[in-house]
């Protein structure tokens, strides 16, 4: 058999389809799971439930107070974005746009971020945070992560900005159009390609971080999903059915979100992995 | 307004924001580290003693081990994650049919907060857990699997689940490359007789060095970052007797005190090992990225 035909038929898929299952296997172990009980998952992981009950949903729900935690996380994420968009997009605007001296300069100051390990930074970042009274706060949390994604959006917006013909804002201005009109009604809507790359992958990381909720929140009110669900784990790992419950639950929006946007989020991931 | 200062008003919020949660805290804490702390009060300058104690008894254990540990990290993210990431690029980018299907497949666990994909896979690798069960079904493994407990183990399982988290990631990025390298290339050399393998060690490898410069650099970053899996998995000293410590759990146990059985925090140690590890990345990423950009060819 020669080299092309490996590659042309058969052993290609096989190997394909075989790191399918090593992605998938796991997740649906997790999936059964959750609709079995303890003594189930013991004796036959990978078989379906012998009778499908959302019992361990519902216990997960009440002892861990996630509807708490989703809400929290939410508001967390949804502000992070915001902010990040609207901020970022304002920055991107006069210096990708502007003849500026120190235009770029400003930028390459913004683009260093994106390497910095802002974790290093936690201790001084916690007193700051105690001195400006925002400890055990959902807003400091979304100021935090706004701030850490900054310079990654101002990257991209500046780089899907750089390249529109000048013109566009040129007649908007001898019409009488103030800049921040300029830019968010006719600048923003064009770049809605840098939006969404922004908006999805700062949702990612602020829903899945638990980093920064670890060091900046005590309150069991104020807990985000992925630290509730840390505690969670380690307090109740004997009931199985219940953990695999509580994780399912906090996977099911971001789920849901890859499954209506896989596309822009595969694309997305090349851009942002380039540029990292 | 003149230009100037409507420039500056535009990019002041993101500025204010960027300065006050990012610069800040990290210029404080490279300055710091110069420092003597009495918990979280800042005591006298000691110039680079909190550099010293860090390579000395019993500090130097911890550090030598944690940056070992890493290293390591590094390298089997390298060959697991990146090199069958390539692999599995290098596969999709001859069969364009269903390669969307299998890059989203493979992307999904990245969606995924290491929180849940260690603790997923800490319920699954458990003894009585469903790897054993499969293990012991196949006839490959008998009895007890106790891997994550065992320090032989356990560092290489959380460095293949993490490979396992993000293998979508270089899949992407280097299928991405490969697009970009023009097909007649390809088929140029195909008729002059060149095989799939040789094709890509003297095509595709040089033409995909940015995206390997990325995706190595990436990596880099990551890998000295390396805290969630650890954390979740094997809890933030780094059980089984510190073989799976990295350095920012470390870095964690001395700065917000879970290092020893009675919580202290050495701030002053912690911030010194927290200066270090942002030169060793900052410097670390740009010669990686200045090295690949002397390798790199233009097509």
């Amino acid at each position: 058999m020669t080299m092309s035909r490996f590659f042309a038929t058969l052993p290609r898929w096989l190997v394909l389809l075989l790191w399918t299952a090593i992605v998938m296997l796991p997740l649906y172990v997790l999936v059964v799971s959750c609709l079995k009980t303890t003594q189930e998952i013991y004796a036959d992981p990978l078989g379906l439930p012998a009778r499908f009950t959302l019992d361990n949903f519902v216990s997960a729900w009440e002892r861990a107070n996630l509807g708490r935690n989703l809400v929290n996380s939410f508001i967390v994420t949804a502000g992070a974005v915001i902010i990040t968009l609207v901020v970022s997009a304002m920055a991107a605007y006069p210096l990708s746009r502007f003849q500026l001296g120190w235009g770029t300069s400003m930028l390459a100051l913004f683009l260093a971020g994106i390497m910095l390990p802002i974790r290093l930074a936690s201790v001084e970042l916690f007193t700051l945070m105690r001195a400006l009274g925002l400890l055990d706060s959902l807003f400091g949390l979304m100021l935090v992560y706004a701030s850490i994604r900054i310079p990654f959006a101002v990257f991209i917006f500046a780089n899907f900005m750089r390249v529109l013909p000048r013109e566009l804002e040129e007649a908007a201005r001898i019409d009488g159009a103030g800049e921040l009109r300029i830019l968010f009604s006719i600048i923003v809507p064009i770049v809605a390609p840098a939006v969404a790359i922004v908006a999805i992958f700062t949702t990612i990381a602020v829903w899945n971080d638990f980093f920064f909720p670890l060091i900046l929140i005590f309150d069991n009110d104020l807990k985000t999903v992925p630290l509730a669900i840390t505690n969670f784990v380690g307090q109740f790992r004997t009931d199985w059915g219940m953990v695999f419950a509580s994780l399912a639950i906090s996977l099911a929006p971001v789920t849901a979100m890859y499954l209506v946007l896989a596309r822009q989020i595969r694309e997305g991931a090349g851009i942002q992995g380039a540029v990292k | 307004m003149s230009r100037h200062a409507l420039a500056l008003a535009f990019v002041l919020p993101a500025l204010a924001l960027y300065g006050l949660f990012v610069l800040y805290p990290l210029l404080t804490s490279l300055w710091g580290s110069l420092f003597q702390w009495r918990g979280l009060r800042q005591m006298g300058f000691i110039g680079l003693g909190n550099f010293v104690r860090l390579f000395e008894f019993p500090n130097s254990d911890r550090m030598f081990g944690a940056l070992g540990h890493n290293v390591l990290w590094f390298v089997g993210i390298m060959v697991l994650q990146n090199g069958i990431g390539l692999f599995f690029a290098y596969l999709l980018f001859w069969s364009r049919k269903g390669a969307a299907f299998f890059q989203s497949v493979f992307f999904f666990p990245a969606m995924l907060s290491p929180v849940i994909v260690g603790a997923l896979w800490r319920l699954l690798l458990a003894p009585n857990g469903a790897v054993e069960w499969g293990l012991n079904t196949l006839g490959l493994h008998e009895g007890r699997l106790t891997v994550l407990g065992d320090s032989q183990w356990a560092l290489w399982m959380l460095i293949a689940i993490d490979a396992w988290n993000w293998m979508g990631l270089p899949v992407l990025i280097f299928t991405a490359g490969l697009r970009q390298i023009s097909y007649e290339v390809f088929e140029a050399a195909r008729l002059d007789g060149a095989g799939y393998g040789r094709m890509l060690f003297t095509i595709a490898l040089p033409l995909l060095v940015p995206s390997i410069s990325s995706v190595t650099t990436l990596s880099f970053i990551n890998t000295f970052n390396q805290f969630d899996i650890v954390y979740v998995m094997q809890g933030v000293q780094g059980n089984p007797n510190y073989s799976t410590d990295t350095l920012v759990t470390w870095f964690y146990r001395l700065a917000f005190g879970a290092e020893g059985s009675v919580g202290i925090t050495d701030i002053g140690l912690a911030l010194a090992l927290g200066t270090l590890l942002f030169l060793l990345l900052s410097v670390g990423s740009v010669l990686m990225l200045r090295g690949f950009d002397r390798l790199s060819v233009r097509p």
